[in-house]
């Protein structure tokens, strides 16, 4: 599986590749520029972290790699798959099947019980038969701890709970790219550790690249490089 | 699994599946929620389909004999003003109206509210009798035969427990006159009344026999048929524009122009409306409610490819499901009691109106949705990164 996953990486174009990214908010007469000429380069399988205060960007540029916003300028290029000019149905399609998503607070379907949150996944994407698709969710919640939680609807479970069942999800499409806004803003510092333990070791086995976006310095241990964002300019 | 393409894009088959996983998923997790939905759905379709059952069965026990009777044509006269009890044709307005080019044949109709003994009780009871058996006599024979001679009638079929069973003999008061009832027919009830038909000469005899000093009884209308070649709205016109005096309607105008049937019908398209609105919006409030609920939900889907079709169409397949359920509820509650009688109004199950009731309020009730169709094309995924819902 190593060697697999370690010759795959040899030949997979970067994860994420995004070269003079601009983002630009018309605000009446004047305008906000929330992105300035971003470039930045993940490996395949490499996690980052995004590190800047409240109003800096780093949701806009999360945004952007993930498809949820289209920039102003400059191009976007994730997976090999160049989605600078995609429409909103191509866009639609490439979240389905390109990247993950753990947003800050906004995670989980609340009628769907946490193995569905999975699944529901697969039945946008569908890459999967019926039966492959649940034994993949099975063994995503048993990797997350949460085997026996599984039909527990999201009311039923603890904030941690829930963010592993998150991340579940957004692994479920197997994706190029995870983004993660803020995935420990909502837990206490022990739970956020244990989550950020847990986003490590799920992107590291699988070589799965990730961005962490966060304002929160203690994050920067378990990711591979920290990127900082000021004011809509990346800083190495 | 990286950068491995399709081999073919599933994306329509898949589509179908997506929306009926999470529409049903929801249904089935807040089945109280929409059970409620359909069973006030349904309780408003049997309120429906029982007032149009309740209406048609009001006029009928009006007009039925008027509606139920073969004459294609009913001749009153003008002062009469289209009510059998206050039209009176004489002699000589008969004359003018069979003398009209294009009747092929007419037939005097007598009509009087008379007391009967029946079943041993004393009950108001109408006789309408009638000259020519294809101008006058019940089109809705259920059993038994038309009345041929003197002394015979047909009575209404719903008065058979009150002393009207086929067999019965009831008597004309005051006078003693015996009627042997010798047929049954269906809805011939006349001003909410038990119904007797019967041969001209029978009714002149039971006028006799209630009033001895009578004169010979005139006939309230002159029943015509036209000749070949004539419709039924022409001949009626033709006799309306040759006789000043006379009042000839068709068979429907004549039920529908009757004293106090449009009354009774502008009443009840009135409660229909408001019915007809009330079940729409009670669905698409329900519908805008949940959507703004679960907006979050909504928009997380969309953060993760769910496109927004898949999503209105989850939507409308919820409603489309609560609709058919709840109309289906209301049939099942109405069907039983459409065969009952209330007081001396009988009741029938009437399959137009719950066609068209179950046609309109569907359609009407996936219109109604469409404001909160409208609430989820407007869903920017993008707000799954701001927590941001519709609800904000």
């Amino acid at each position: 599986m190593t060697t697999t996953a370690s010759s795959h990486r040899q030949i997979a174009p970067p994860a994420l590749e995004m070269t003079n990214v601009r983002k630009v908010y018309p605000m009446g007469d004047d305008e906000v520029v929330a992105l300035d000429h971003a470039t930045l380069t993940l490996g395949s399988d490499e996690i980052v972290a995004l590190l800047g205060p409240s109003g800096s960007g780093k949701t806009t540029l999360c945004s952007i790699a993930g498809g949820l916003l289209t920039p102003t300028a400059g191009s976007v290029v994730v997976g090999g798959q160049d989605i600078t000019a995609y429409n909103t149905k191509r866009l639609a399609k490439f979240r389905q099947e390109t990247v993950g998503f753990v947003f800050q607070s906004v995670n989980l379907v609340p009628f769907l019980t946490a193995r569905e949150n999975l699944l529901v996944v697969n039945e946008l994407g569908r890459r999967t038969g019926k039966q492959q698709a649940r034994s993949r969710a099975d063994q995503l919640l048993e990797e997350l701890g949460l085997s026996d939680r599984r039909d527990n609807l999201p009311s039923q479970l603890s904030g941690g709970q829930r963010q592993r069942v998150a991340i579940g999800r957004a692994l479920m499409n197997e994706p190029e790219l995870v983004l993660f806004d803020e995935p420990t803003s909502a837990l206490d510092t022990h739970l956020g550790e244990q989550v950020m333990q847990l986003i490590r070791s799920e992107m590291k086995s699988r070589g799965t690249a990730a961005v962490v976006v966060t304002h929160d310095e203690r994050i920067v241990h378990y990711t591979d490089r920290t990127v900082r964002i000021t004011d809509g300019v990346l800083h190495a | 699994m990286q950068g491995c393409p399709h081999a073919e894009d599933p994306s329509e088959s898949r589509t179908g599946l997506t929306l009926m996983f999470l529409a049903l998923k929801e249904m089935r997790r807040a089945a109280v929620r929409f059970g409620l939905l359909m069973a006030s759905i349904g309780l408003l379709v049997f309120l429906i389909l029982f007032q149009q059952t309740l209406q048609s069965g009001l006029i009928t026990s009006f007009v039925g004999a008027i509606r139920n009777q073969s004459a294609p044509i009913l001749v009153y006269s003008v002062d009469g003003r289209r009510n059998l009890q206050g039209s009176v044709v004489t002699p000589d307005l008969q004359n003018q109206i069979e003398s009209v080019p294009g009747i092929a044949q007419a037939g005097k109709i007598g009509q009087g509210t008379f007391s009967v003994t029946a079943g041993g009780k004393l009950t108001s009871t109408a006789i309408i009798g009638y000259e020519a058996e294809s101008l006058g006599s019940p089109t809705t024979l259920v059993s038994g035969r038309l009345a041929r001679s003197k002394g015979e009638a047909v009575a209404l079929a719903s008065s058979a427990g009150d002393g009207f069973a086929l067999g019965d003999t009831v008597t004309v008061e005051p006078g003693g006159l015996a009627l042997k009832v010798v047929g049954q027919a269906a809805q011939i009830g006349y001003q909410a009344s038990p119904t007797l038909f019967t041969t001209y000469p029978t009714f002149e005899q039971a006028v006799h026999a209630a009033n001895p000093d009578a004169r010979a009884p005139l006939p309230a209308v002159i029943a015509v048929s036209p000749v070949p070649g004539i419709t039924d709205t022409g001949l009626a016109a033709r006799i309306n524009r040759s006789v000043p005096d006379a009042d000839a309607l068709t068979r429907a105008q004549a039920v529908a122009s009757t004293p106090g049937v449009d009354q009774v019908q502008q009443s009840f398209r009135i409660i229909f409306l408001l019915f007809g609105l009330v079940v729409p919006l009670v669905s698409g409030l329900f519908f805008l409610i949940v959507t703004l609920q679960k907006s979050s939900a909504l928009t997380l889907l969309r953060a993760i490819g769910a496109p927004s079709s898949v999503l209105v169409r989850s939507l409308l397949l919820q409603v489309a499901l609560v609709l058919v359920v709840g109309i289906g509820m209301g049939i099942a509650l109405y069907a039983p009691l459409a065969s009952q009688t209330i007081g001396s109004i009988p009741l029938s199950f009437q399959t137009g109106a719950v066609v068209l009731w179950s046609v309109l309020l569907f359609g009407l009730g996936l219109l109604s949705a469409l404001v909160a169709v409208r609430r989820v094309l407007h869903i920017d995924p993008i707000e799954a990164t701001t927590g941001a819902g519709l609800g904000r």
